[in-house]
């Protein structure tokens, strides 16, 4: 950065016109000894005449796709400030929240086709079709399964996500409809929505500790899973919503949807978990810590099923009750 | 926002729940001490109901002892203050 210096007049010119052309020169930056580099910290008044000159290279060179409007010193001087603001920020972003949050596996999670997507949605309020409910692996051997998109059985947080928050704004679209919105309700039901998911994995992970389930799947595969439930939700509240004319999800039409959804959701995710939560019969048997009699793995399998099933039926239908209830 | 305290609430009273119960006096005789259950063949202990519940209420006892107390402490300041 070059000094000015202040004991010089600056010297006498005509006003130079202000006219960049839009067309980006590239041309290398002025050397430093010949015109004061623009770096924005030294902008001031007594460098208008001098960079001036330097207006056309400069702003071709690094702003060149900004057009005129970057062409006295206290812009320029803002423009620097902001972008080093902005890489410092990113700098912060990355290095905290890949600590937190492991943003590649979330990746995973939402590589997403549309075809997926509406199989998948057919899939969560229709699974009493479907055939094989096996994850493929991945062709890399051993470093797991495939993503969404090649594997229709894969979950997937890209519907879940969605479901939650169109759940929070359904809530609050009905609310209005009746006259009676709040601020409140968006926190309200997003609270709820977490809740309602953190009790479920405080249930699911007590009872794989308690049965000894060791799962390889992860814990987001656990909250993908726990996440299809808003799709029924959706459907319950909305339909019924919209037949019983806006008297909320009691009533014949509201039951029958619900016990629907409830009931296609938790075959859902049987099948789904089956693979997860109860191991097949040679990992357990070569496990060489656990010598299994095959009595007790037959009572272990047992245990696990009525884990499962209890798990899939009877939690579900709480935690959906308490998603639907007005 | 009352359902996240509510749901701290709840969370902390259970974990009070399990962590108050007198170990000598009741978790002794009716056996879900480490020690007083008795293994029928000892083999595989980890294959047992029981023995995982029994290893996972005296890890709660034993870990949530200390952040209990100070929890327990805040929400008493923070209920005589604001009621």
């Amino acid at each position: 950065m070059q000094r000015q210096t202040y004991g010089q007049s600056p010297p006498l010119h005509h006003p130079v016109p202000q006219h960049v052309s839009t067309v980006p020169q590239l041309r290398s930056p002025p050397p430093l000894t010949s015109q004061p580099q623009s770096q924005g910290y030294d902008g001031s008044p007594y460098q208008q005449q001098h960079q001036a000159q330097g207006q056309p290279g400069i702003a071709g060179n690094m702003f060149g796709q900004y057009g005129n409007f970057i062409n006295d010193p206290t812009a320029q001087l803002a423009s620097q400030f902001g972008q080093t603001a902005l890489r410092q920020g990113q700098d912060y972003l990355e290095r905290n929240v890949n600590r937190l949050v492991n943003v590649s596996a979330l990746k995973h999670y939402f590589t997403v086709t549309n075809s997926y997507v509406i199989n998948k949605l057919f899939l969560v309020l229709f699974p009493w079709r479907h055939k094989p409910w096996t994850r493929r692996q991945a062709s890399g051997g051993g470093n797991g399964f495939l993503p969404p998109r090649d594997d229709i059985n894969s979950p997937d947080m890209y519907i879940p996500v969605m479901s939650v928050v169109t759940y929070i704004f359904l809530r609050s679209l009905i609310a209005g409809l009746q006259g009676k919105f709040q601020p409140e309700i968006f926190g309200n039901t997003a609270l709820t929505a977490l809740g309602v998911v953190i009790i479920e994995l405080l249930g699911l992970k007590a009872g794989t500790y308690i049965l000894n389930i060791s799962n390889q799947s992860q814990l987001l595969d656990l909250i993908a899973y726990s996440g299809y439930k808003f799709v029924g939700v959706i459907v319950t509240i909305s339909i019924s919503e919209i037949v019983s004319g806006g008297k909320g999800t009691g009533g014949w039409v509201g039951w029958t949807l619900f016990i629907y959804t409830f009931l296609a959701n938790s075959l859902f995710l049987m099948r789904s978990l089956k693979y997860v939560l109860l191991p097949e019969n040679n990992e357990a048997s070569r496990d060489p810590m656990q010598s299994m009699h095959p009595l007790e793995s037959r009572a272990n399998k047992s245990k696990r099923t009525k884990f499962l099933f209890i798990y899939s039926y009877i939690v579900q239908l709480f935690l959906m009750w308490i998603l639907t209830r007005a | 926002m009352a359902i996240l305290g509510t749901l701290l609430y709840v969370i902390v009273l259970a974990l009070n729940a399990i962590t108050v119960l007198s170990e000598d006096r009741f978790l002794a005789r009716v056996n879900l001490t480490p020690e007083t259950h008795r293994r029928n063949f000892g083999e595989n202990p980890d294959s047992s109901i029981k023995y995982r519940t029994i290893q996972l209420v005296s890890s709660i006892r034993t870990l949530a002892r200390i952040p209990l107390i100070i929890v327990n402490t805040l929400i008493i300041f923070w209920e005589l203050i604001f009621g």
